[in-house]
């Protein structure tokens, strides 16, 4: 160890931390002249920043709160229950005035939970619910959409361009609860209306484009006289979609989707998808943001608001602006 | 000459204060008050500006530092003769009721005592408009003082809390990377234990079971895990498969395994007992302190004082010398990947105590936290050289990284960029460390 290495040491850490410095942000750095302008901050955890659905989500919570006065940080799970309650926790030690929750997994969030409501902060939960007996009680409000209820949907929709006949694959996430109950909506709507419709493989394509696109190219080969496929997002129906081109069968089989998301509405504008029954993240954020400043102001808070999925059919597509703009 | 030692060997400690220092003063905030010159001296004002048959409200939120205070407040006015004081500990809710309650009775307000962030609650802004009557009660907010939020008490326990999974897993890493080798199983492996756990404990009577139910549990995951850990060795060592290979099969199979044993769900039916090591304290000290403690010192001593901890870093410096000085090579490769995924299934243990669920998708990315930790704790990827204790500091430098970065409410993208950058300064402060950084710049401007 000679002098001078010692010397580029101290003079790499003090670079470091130079690194550190400049990246936090000035804190009341909120602006003087609105008056209500720096009235406090909300932490906001969610499952996956990298889903558009949440960053979205983020987005519109950190404008709504804004006109409050509210300074939102919005971090991300990572699809990981600890590093969540963790964040949970750092929310809870700087004592935040309010923590909006969308579980990354329903009942280890529960921990979090009550580790926010002892330091005193409250928790509003949006998308996903909190299962856990103890924390369920102790979260002031919930707001999302009703995914079981969306399922169902996709089921009639399956029903309807299928003639309520022929075999049918599902793409599914079953690592995601939300996705599970879509699939289970699906599966019990087919049931209770008797359906004839056969499905003869329900693999998962984790959530994502690439992976369904394989699993559809696999399930092609195994199931060459399939008719149609519900998968559980818009990016699973649209590498089904791919795939389903490639093998030349475009004409012959039928996809149902989820979510509505931009992507979802152009491909269902194009035809490439029959229906993507529609989820409604704007309101989701407004809502809860509404819910907190209902507590605020001592008001009354509903305990949980399920927004229900609508159906997005080519005939919605067409005249929808959203579309145009590639909006949610 | 022992300074300089010590700057070379614990470099990284002087990093940690600096970050910790660093943390303290961007997270200097105004706190609520607590102390006894703050309640007195607001209690002397108000005695001094307000009658005795004043109404006086004073507001503190439940489980906050301004609910005790407030209560102290109410109490002291009472004894010095208001006899209209009322004590509020609750939500904007309760404040609202009170301030409805109040109105009923025909009654005014006089004065709000608003602790902490009370003062900034909606329902007293509406007051104008909403309560016309009390439109000239003054709202009184006590005096604050300043105090990093990075150095509270409930924080700096949060950032054990966050690391102890990462540096109990370290403490296998830094032996398996002592040895030349790498282990990319670490964080299934972590998922796999607590998902065996967690069904074991199911299955002995889930929420029902006795203690001993979570102790059966944690020994089924943690040896499942080690013997997975010493077959990996023994294919490293056996049939010279590199660890990087070897491993990173073993990751997939295991984070697989995990999926397949629980469908993708997870298991939250487990006995009342197992947050106890998690979250539990024993002699009002956390388990998880305890228990990091205790690791250390054992892994410290063994590394340093015994013959097989001697070898570890024997086999990494130069495995051939070691070979022929008579050290039992395959042994020390699948004690050391049998002891990295011990400590993965014990993290796996943990972790599911902490957040009192086994869950499949738990642990992913760790093995490259872990591997960082290692890394900034100064021990070389190369083998032969390395401390477990600067293992200890490396993930404690990345705790209170990510700690300090929620704190200042930094996005989490740039969470990711910030705690890159600083796992490659560290990196390259191993490589000051073997002579020659400025040497090797000054080489590349040449």
């Amino acid at each position: 160890m000679n002098k001078r290495a010692v010397v580029a040491r101290a003079t790499l850490a003090v670079a470091a931390m130079a690194i550190l410095a400049s990246c936090g942000p000035a804190p009341q750095q909120t602006d003087p002249q609105t008056p209500t302008a720096g009235r406090g901050k909300i932490g906001v955890t969610c499952m996956d920043l990298t889903n558009p659905f949440f960053k979205l989500i983020g987005n519109v919570m950190e404008q709504k709160a804004a006109e409050y006065g509210f300074e939102v940080v919005v971090l991300s799970g990572e699809m990981d229950p600890a590093k969540q309650n963790s964040q949970l926790a750092d929310f809870a030690a700087q004592g935040y005035d309010a923590i909006f929750l969308n579980p990354v997994d329903s009942k280890s969030a529960g921990e979090g939970v009550k580790k926010a409501a002892e330091a005193g902060i409250p928790v509003f939960t949006y998308d996903v619910q909190v299962t856990d007996d103890e924390a369920k009680g102790l979260i002031v409000s919930h707001i999302g959409s009703d995914n079981y209820q969306g399922g169902r949907l996709a089921g009639e929709s399956m029903m309807k361009i299928t003639g309520n006949k022929g075999r049918i694959a599902i793409i599914g996430y079953p690592e995601v609860t939300s996705c599970i109950y879509r699939v289970q909506g699906f599966k019990d709507h087919l049931k209770e209306n008797n359906s004839p419709i056969e499905i003869v493989a329900e693999l998962s394509g984790r959530g994502n484009r690439n992976d369904a696109y394989a699993v559809a190219t696999d399930i092609l080969q195994a199931h060459p006289d399939i008719v149609a496929i519900f998968a559980i997002n818009d990016p699973s129906g649209l590498g089904a979609h791919a795939a389903i081109v490639k093998a030349g069968k475009a004409e012959q089989i039928a996809i149902i989707a989820f979510d509505a998301s931009p992507a979802g509405k152009q491909a269902v504008f194009e035809k490439k998808l029959f229906d993507s029954p529609q989820q409604f993240p704007r309101e989701m954020a407004e809502g809860t943001v509404d819910a907190f400043i209902k507590y605020r102001n001592g008001e009354d808070v509903p305990e949980s608001i399920f927004i229900p999925c609508a159906h997005y059919y080519y005939e919605d597509s067409v005249k929808d602006e959203s579309r145009v703009a590639e909006q949610w | 000459m022992t300074l300089k030692r010590l700057v070379s060997d614990y470099g990284m400690v002087l990093v940690l204060l600096g970050l910790c220092a660093l943390f303290s003063m961007l997270t200097l905030k105004v706190q609520s008050p607590t102390s006894e010159a703050a309640l007195s001296a607001l209690a002397g004002q108000i005695e001094h500006a307000f009658g005795k048959s004043d109404t006086i409200l004073i507001v503190g939120a439940t489980n906050k530092e301004s609910a005790p205070f407030a209560e102290k407040l109410g109490l002291t006015l009472e004894a010095s003769g208001f006899a209209e004081t009322r004590v509020i500990v609750g939500t904007p809710r309760e404040a609202r009721l009170a301030l409805d309650a109040v109105r009923a009775e025909g009654g005014g307000v006089a004065a709000i005592v608003a602790g902490g962030d009370v003062g900034q609650w909606g329902v007293f802004d509406g007051i104008p408009e909403q309560y016309p009557e009390f439109k000239d009660c003054r709202i009184l907010i006590p005096e604050s003082r300043i105090w990093p939020d990075f150095l509270k008490r409930s924080n700096l326990l949060a950032i054990v809390d966050r690391i102890v999974v990462i540096a109990v897993i370290a403490i296998g890493m830094t032996m398996v990377i002592l040895t030349g080798g790498i282990d990319l199983s670490v964080g299934s492996l972590l998922a796999l234990s607590a998902v065996i756990g967690a069904m074991v404990m199911k299955h002995l009577g889930g929420a029902e079971a006795p203690g001993w139910a979570v102790a059966v549990g944690f020994l089924a995951g943690i040896s499942s895990c080690g013997l997975i850990g010493a077959l990996g060795g023994w294919l490293v060592t056996r049939f010279k498969v590199p660890p990087f290979i070897t491993t990173l099969g073993v990751m997939m199979m295991a984070r697989g395994l995990a999926f397949l044993l629980t469908g993708g769900f997870s298991i939250y039916q487990v006995p009342r007992a197992l947050p106890w090591l998690g979250q539990g304290r024993t002699a009002s000290v956390p388990n998880t302190v305890i228990l990091l403690i205790l690791l250390y010192s054992v892994a410290h001593v063994f590394m340093a004082h015994t013959r097989l901890g001697r070898h570890i870093y024997a086999v990494g410096g130069n495995e051939e010398a070691a070979r022929l000085s008579g050290v039992r090579i395959g042994f020390v490769i699948v004690f050391v990947y049998a002891v990295s995924a011990l400590a993965a299934g014990l993290g796996g243990c943990i972790q599911a105590s902490q957040i009192n669920t086994g869950t499949p998708n738990m642990g992913t990315m760790y093995e490259l936290y872990v591997i960082a930790a290692v890394v900034v704790g100064g021990t070389s990827l190369s083998g032969g050289s390395g401390r477990i204790l600067g293992t200890l500091i490396g993930a404690f430098i990345i705790s209170v990284i990510q700690n300090g970065m929620n704190l200042l409410g930094l996005e989490s993208y740039t969470q990711q960029v910030v705690l890159g950058a600083v796992i490659l300064c560290a990196v390259l402060l191993d490589k000051a460390r073997f002579g020659g950084l400025t040497k090797r710049l000054k080489g590349s401007l040449e």
